[in-house]
């Protein structure tokens, strides 16, 4: 066990500067919140809680890493932890120093934080490398053995609050089996799973979120609207790499796909795909600019070809199927002729 | 317990149901951002992390086309044989990444990023999507 959080102590002196200033001006804070909130079943440990300076069982969760365990506090855990100890006006800096203050009572990892030193650890860890693969910039990730660096590691930006689920049992009852959890969506990238909190070089990343409050939101992918983002100039992404004046000519045609039964019909725009790409990108490799030359089906869409070699890629994901499917069919019944909702939605 | 205290307690262990009908499924999975590219066809054998290309980040910058047409990357992740020489003679992540469009190529963690042993994939891909158990090591990537 000492062992592990000596490691950790490493490892978070790697993280560097940032994040002692962080840890100590927490201190306080961390003490009030846990006093005011987690006391109740922390102190005594009720239904399973693990106890205030109990060391052997906080430096168990550790193992985890520091960012499960913020994880767990702010998004509560299927064990009985409830999602920020119930008390849902706390913040998330709030509830993470809370949970600073009850690891450093069981001598974890963020007092470690704040060993001197962690600066110069930084700026030798440029280039860290696996150090398993015996590369020269592994002098840089010295310290990390290789389960230690898959451990995430302190992470103490306080952006965006993540509402992952911890990792722990899972109940075979539970409501929803298959749907994911709606989690911390657009997470910063140091909590995103795909980064390596290890690395000295997150906190130089933008977090998502930092970029996107401007942005009109959607309901999938990145939650960000490209469309009326590019439309409103709300960015404005080049056309040429290096001249930032040059202006697409987009290609003003629609192209109708009846679709057999009850979906509605498809209608491919040129337009907003002229605007972000160019004509070789599709033509002839995924289609043959003819109308109706193409087999297109569902099935290959979500397998990744057609019009799914973008989407559910990169541009909006296949779960939006009316930006697609947007043309009612021409029934009886209905007879308001339907603007595509991609038009509508301009 | 204090007595006093009973009453929070109660209110704290109803929160606590209530946190459970709403972390259901309990697995980890990544949440990174839509279209991130981890690209890892030589990093874990050379000890460096994969490189992680965020979508999100370049296209508030740059049209696909200037990427996908211009500089010729294949719509594959994993499929254009990046490597570190090629990008310092100014292909690929080179032609922008050389201290004149963005940032030079010695800053290596902000683009070796990712987690070591983390597959070439395209994150949140409609593969990815596909509803699976919640403890198959396949739920467990997202
Ligand atoms: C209603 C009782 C209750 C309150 C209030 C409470 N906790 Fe907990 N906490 C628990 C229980 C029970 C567990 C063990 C759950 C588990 O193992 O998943 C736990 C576990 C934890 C863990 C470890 C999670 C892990 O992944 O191993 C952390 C961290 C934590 N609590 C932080 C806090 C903080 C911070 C507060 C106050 C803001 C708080 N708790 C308030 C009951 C509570
Ligand atoms: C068309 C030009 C271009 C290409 C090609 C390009 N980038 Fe970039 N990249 C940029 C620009 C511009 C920035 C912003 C630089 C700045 O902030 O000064 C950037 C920033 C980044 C960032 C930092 C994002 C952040 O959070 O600040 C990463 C990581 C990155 N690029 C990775 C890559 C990788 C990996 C490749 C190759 C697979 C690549 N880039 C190819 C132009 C490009
Ligand atoms: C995102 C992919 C994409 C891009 C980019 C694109 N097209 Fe197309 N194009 C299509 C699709 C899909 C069709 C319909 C094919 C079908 O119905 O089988 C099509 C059809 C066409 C047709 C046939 C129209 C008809 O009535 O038969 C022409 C001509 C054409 N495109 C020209 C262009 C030109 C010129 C550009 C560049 C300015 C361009 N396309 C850009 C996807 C694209
Ligand atoms: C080469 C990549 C690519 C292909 C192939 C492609 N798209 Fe797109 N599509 C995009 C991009 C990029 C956008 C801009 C919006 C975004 O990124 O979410 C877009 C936008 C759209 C929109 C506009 C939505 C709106 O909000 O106005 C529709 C509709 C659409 N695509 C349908 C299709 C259909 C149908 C096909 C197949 C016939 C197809 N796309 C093939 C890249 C592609
Ligand atoms: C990126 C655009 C796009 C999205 C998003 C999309 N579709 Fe489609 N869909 C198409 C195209 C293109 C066709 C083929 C039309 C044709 O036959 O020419 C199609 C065909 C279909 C068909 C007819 C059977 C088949 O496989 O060809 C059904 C049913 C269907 N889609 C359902 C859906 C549902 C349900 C969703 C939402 C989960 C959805 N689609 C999302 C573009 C899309
Ligand atoms: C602009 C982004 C970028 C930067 C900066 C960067 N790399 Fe890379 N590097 C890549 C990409 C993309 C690959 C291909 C990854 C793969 O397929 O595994 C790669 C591959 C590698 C490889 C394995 C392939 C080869 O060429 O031997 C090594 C080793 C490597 N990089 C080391 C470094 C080091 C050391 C630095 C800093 C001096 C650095 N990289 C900076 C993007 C970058
Ligand atoms: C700054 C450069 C850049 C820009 C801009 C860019 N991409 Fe990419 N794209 C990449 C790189 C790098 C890869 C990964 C290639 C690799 O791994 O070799 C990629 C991969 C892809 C893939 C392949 C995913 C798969 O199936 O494996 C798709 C699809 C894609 N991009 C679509 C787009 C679309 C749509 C846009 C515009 C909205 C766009 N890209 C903008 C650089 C860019």
């Amino acid at each position: 066990m000492r062992s592990r959080i000596t490691l950790y102590i490493t490892l978070g002196a790697l993280t560097g500067s940032a994040v002692s200033l962080h840890a100590q001006d927490r201190g306080g804070t961390g003490k009030a919140v846990y006093e005011k909130s987690c006391a109740l079943c922390h102190a005594a440990g009720i239904a399973g809680a693990p106890k205030l300076g109990d060391a052997g069982e906080w430096s168990a969760r550790l193992r985890a890493g520091i960012a499960t365990l913020y994880r767990s506090a702010v998004a509560g855990t299927p064990n009985g932890m409830p999602a920020k100890g119930g008390n849902l006006s706390l913040s998330g800096a709030e509830v993470r120093a809370a949970v600073d203050y009850m690891v450093r009572s069981a001598g974890g990892a963020p007092k470690s934080s704040a060993v001197p030193g962690g600066k110069r650890a930084t700026a030798s860890a440029r280039g860290a490398a696996k150090p398993a693969a015996g590369n020269p910039a592994q002098i840089g990730a010295a310290p990390a053995s290789k389960p230690a660096r898959e451990t995430p590691t302190p992470t103490v930006v306080a952006a965006a609050p993540s509402g992952t689920p911890a990792q722990a049992a899972i109940d075979p009852n539970a409501f929803n089996r298959l749907l994911a959890p709606p989690g911390g969506r657009n997470p910063p990238p140091a909590e995103d799973g795909i980064h390596d909190p290890g690395n000295p070089g997150i906190h130089a990343l933008q977090p998502p979120l930092e970029s996107f409050q401007r942005l009109p939101r959607a309901n999938a992918g990145n939650r960000v609207n490209w469309v009326a983002a590019l439309g409103k100039k709300q960015i404005q992404p080049r056309w040429d790499l290096g001249d930032p004046q040059a202006e697409p000519s987009a290609m003003d045609l629609n192209i109708v796909r009846e679709v057999k039964g009850s979906m509605p019909d498809v209608v491919y725009p040129h337009r907003q795909h002229t605007e972000w790409l160019d004509c070789s990108n599709c033509h002839p490799a995924i289609f043959v600019p003819q109308k109706g030359a193409n087999q297109i089906s569902m099935a290959a869409i979500l397998l990744g070809q057609k019009c799914g070699v973008c989407h559910g890629k990169v541009a909006f994901p296949v779960s939006e199927c009316r930006l697609c499917h947007s043309r009612k069919k021409d029934a009886p019944a209905s007879s308001t002729a339907a603007v595509p909702a991609a038009e509508a939605r301009k | 317990m204090r007595p006093g205290n009973r009453a929070r307690a109660y209110a704290a262990l109803g929160a606590a149901i209530v946190a459970l009908t709403l972390v259901p499924g309990g697995a980890r999975r990544a949440l990174a951002e839509y279209g991130d590219v981890v690209i890892n066809n030589y990093s874990d054998a050379a000890g460096v992390r994969p490189a992680v290309f965020p979508h999100w980040f370049h296209r508030v910058r740059f049209r696909c086309k200037v990427c996908h047409s211009d500089l010729g990357f294949k719509f594959k992740a994993g499929g254009n044989e990046i490597n570190m020489l090629k990008i310092i003679d100014g292909q690929f992540c080179g032609a922008c990444h050389n201290g004149n469009i963005a940032w030079s190529v010695e800053n290596c963690d902000l683009c070796h990023s990712g987690k070591p042993g983390t597959p070439t994939q395209v994150h949140e891909s409609t593969i990815q999507q596909l509803a699976a158990p919640a403890e198959t090591p396949a739920a467990a990537k997202k």
